[in-house]
């Protein structure tokens, strides 16, 4: 048994430009980055349908994500609210409804690591799942929450809860179902894209799947990237394959040519090997999402992940206005930054530097 | 010698415009913003317009809608670029025009008129991929920090235009005019929270979730319109499923002019003309069908592939 460790609420820390410098050379950046590079490469050559041995903890965490889909399937949405605001309201109740059973889903997870440790993890891992889903207020969604997926998966790893089998399974198994999940949640609750670049950036949503994606057909012998360009192909191999699964999400709720909407993708379907598209992705994964600081600005740090050393003190400012009673229709204070409704101009001048705000 | 007649017909077929014309264009739009003031006059019978996000073709369908411009008088509340194909050519046309016709075509800036802004949600990215470097980004920057901040439809009883919306350092429209608005936003105060406000049905002020400006309510407006002596304030800033929604007694518009926003949203687009009596006037428009025979054309692969 190890010693116990003492676990903490995750907070935001990176706010500047140099902070986001420091993020770049830290440990746990490292960490994340090895992991996702050690995951994808686990997939290679690999179909979705591919044999994965089974473990406790897979199967937990498998548990847990059918757990959020009976939260979803007891929110619906009321087809006569107001339909000016994309996104629909009943996201909230959802959201509030996984925050309040965060614990019991947590549960059996947590029960894996006490069998061999000491202390109570879930603090730690109830922050990174919580906020996996999207963001309560804005109701939207972006790859920054996709990362807290994985930041919850890199928790347990440190927490050494997986073997090296069970790498497979936490994409082919653990990330799909997040995905099919995702998909739910996006299409049910009309989502929005969160920090979308719009028709310039990869997918108004997400980016691992298109990542994970390309090292399964890393050496396909007959598939290469401008196959997503024929329809056919796409409905072929959708089900088998998550780069295509994800072309073929967005064929379905955008109405016009790939390349008109998604002209990133059409690029890289002129890449002659899936070879070459899956070492960019690893590229692009950390220019585009580890890289930029309006993803980062939100990332989490507590025990298991810890923060950059010599990162500026006061990071974390939005995560402490619980308490304050809040004059907006929102009903909510987290996530949001900015110290009082109250005594606005005052607070211009007393404000350092802010994060980039959502368009 | 600029031949705007001919850049004009160019950026509606999506041709390439040469980055010389770019620049010579923008330096021309930047002397005559130079000269209006941070809240414009403007008068009526004019066409106001709401985000247009580099949706080149629906803005051509909107131009089809509410008459061509000379023809119809014209007010766009910002947000041209992000997001949209053709941020660029967008913009372009408009800046084309208000050189061509500046007693036709106001335009005031909105969020997205910003260097910050502009390299996260897509222009900067268009411009890098369609020219290989960031110059014509550059070039449309400077317009943006020289744009009017608002405008001010009619004389008394008149339509207060604005991006985003209200702010709690602004009472009157008089205080919008001490601002030094030749930089780009900042990120809080009075010309930071005009371009960012959305309103709400709160009480007087709240946080915004989006981190800039605020939220304003019904009493806030109801106190601006009266003091400020007009009827109606007119925003663009957030997407309306119906084109537009007035709140808060008709004291408040907000008009988009995106149809089926980002290729997915399924909303149909607004402008807003208010006549000469002041009246409000909404058309409504659809998303163009694109047309398969005018696909950009292809360019080379980003450097993580290669
Ligand atoms: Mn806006």
């Amino acid at each position: 048994m190890s010693e116990p460790i003492s676990f903490v609420i995750p907070v935001k820390r990176i706010l500047t430009p140099e902070d986001l410098t420091k993020w770049g050379e830290s440990e746990t950046y490292k960490k994340l980055n090895a992991f996702i590079e050690r995951l994808a490469t686990s997939i290679k050559g690999l179909t979705n349908e591919a044999e994965t041995g089974a473990s406790e903890i897979i199967d937990a965490l498998l548990a847990m994500l059918d757990g959020i889909e009976t939260i979803l399937s007891q929110h619906p949405v009321v087809e006569d609210a107001n339909t000016s605001r994309f996104g629909k309201v009943e996201f909230r109740d959802f959201y509030d409804d996984v925050k309040e059973q965060v614990v019991g889903l947590l549960a059996p997870i947590v029960q894996i690591y006490q069998k061999t440790a000491y202390g109570d993890p879930t603090v730690e891992l109830a922050a990174y799942l919580s906020e996996s889903f999207g963001n309560r207020t804005r109701i939207d969604y972006g790859s920054g929450h996709e990362l807290n997926f994985m930041a919850l998966l890199l928790c347990l790893d440190e927490l050494r809860l997986f073997v090296p089998e069970d790498d497979k399974a936490l994409v082919l198994k653990v990330f799909i179902r997040y995905m099919a999940l995702m998909r739910r949640l996006q299409r049910e609750y009309w989502l929005e894209p969160a920090g979308s670049h719009g028709v310039w950036g990869l997918d108004d949503y997400h980016f691992l799947p298109f990542l994970f994606g390309s090292w399964q057909l890393y050496t396909h012998p007959n598939l290469r990237p401008k196959s997503i360009r024929s329809q056919d192909m796409v409905d072929m191999f959708h089900p088998k394959y998550m780069y295509f699964e994800c072309i073929n999400f967005i064929n379905e709720v955008k109405n016009v040519p790939l390349r008109w909407h998604s002209p990133m993708l059409d690029d890289i379907s002129g890449v002659k090997t899936w070879a070459k598209v899956a070492e960019g992705m690893f590229k692009m994964f950390k220019a585009e999402v580890l890289g930029k600081l309006p993803v980062m600005q939100h990332f989490l740090f507590g025990s298991i992940l810890v923060v950059p050393v010599g990162i500026s003190e006061k990071g974390d400012q939005d995560d402490d206005c619980c308490g304050h009673s809040l004059l907006n229709t929102w009903g909510d204070c987290c996530g949001i930054k900015v110290p009082s409704a109250i005594g606005a101009s005052q607070m211009n001048k007393q404000q350092g530097i802010k994060p980039i705000p959502f368009d | 010698m600029l031949d705007l007649d001919k850049i004009i017909q160019d950026v509606k077929e999506c041709r390439h415009v040469a980055e010389q014309d770019v620049l010579e264009l923008c330096l021309k739009a930047t002397e005559l913003l130079l000269d209006e003031a941070n809240v414009q006059f403007v008068d009526t019978p004019v066409t106001v317009c709401g985000d247009i996000h580099g949706q080149l073709h629906d803005l051509l369908t909107l131009f089809k809608t509410g008459g061509e411009c000379p023809d119809t008088r014209y007010l766009f509340l910002g947000d041209f670029v992000d997001r949209g194909f053709y941020s660029l050519e967008s913009f372009l046309l408009l800046l084309c025009l208000k050189v061509r016709y500046p007693d036709r075509m106001t335009l005031i800036r909105g969020n997205h008129e910003s260097r910050q802004i502009t390299q996260v949600y897509g222009f900067y990215d268009e411009c890098v991929r369609k020219y290989g470097s960031a110059n014509v980004w550059r070039y449309c920057c400077e317009v943006f920090d020289y744009l009017s901040l608002g405008a001010l439809i009619g004389g008394a009883g008149g339509v207060f235009c604005i991006h985003g919306g209200l702010s709690p350092d602004i009472d009157a429209i008089n205080q919008i005019r001490l601002l030094d608005r030749k930089q780009e936003v900042p990120h809080e105060g009075a010309m930071c929270d005009l371009l960012w406000s959305d309103p709400e049905d709160v009480p007087g002020w709240a946080i915004s979730p989006r981190g800039a400006g605020f939220l304003f309510g019904g009493n806030e407006v109801a106190k601006f319109l009266e003091r400020n002596d007009i009827s109606l304030i007119a925003r663009a800033h957030q997407l309306v499923m119906e084109g537009y929604k007035e709140m808060f007694d008709e004291g408040l518009v907000t008009v988009w002019s995106a149809p089926n926003y980002c290729y997915r949203c399924g909303n149909v687009a607004a402008i807003l003309t208010i006549g000469e009596d002041l009246s409000r006037e909404y058309k409504i428009f659809e998303a163009a069908i694109q047309d398969a025979t005018s696909i950009p054309s292809k360019k080379p692969v980003t450097d993580y592939f290669l």
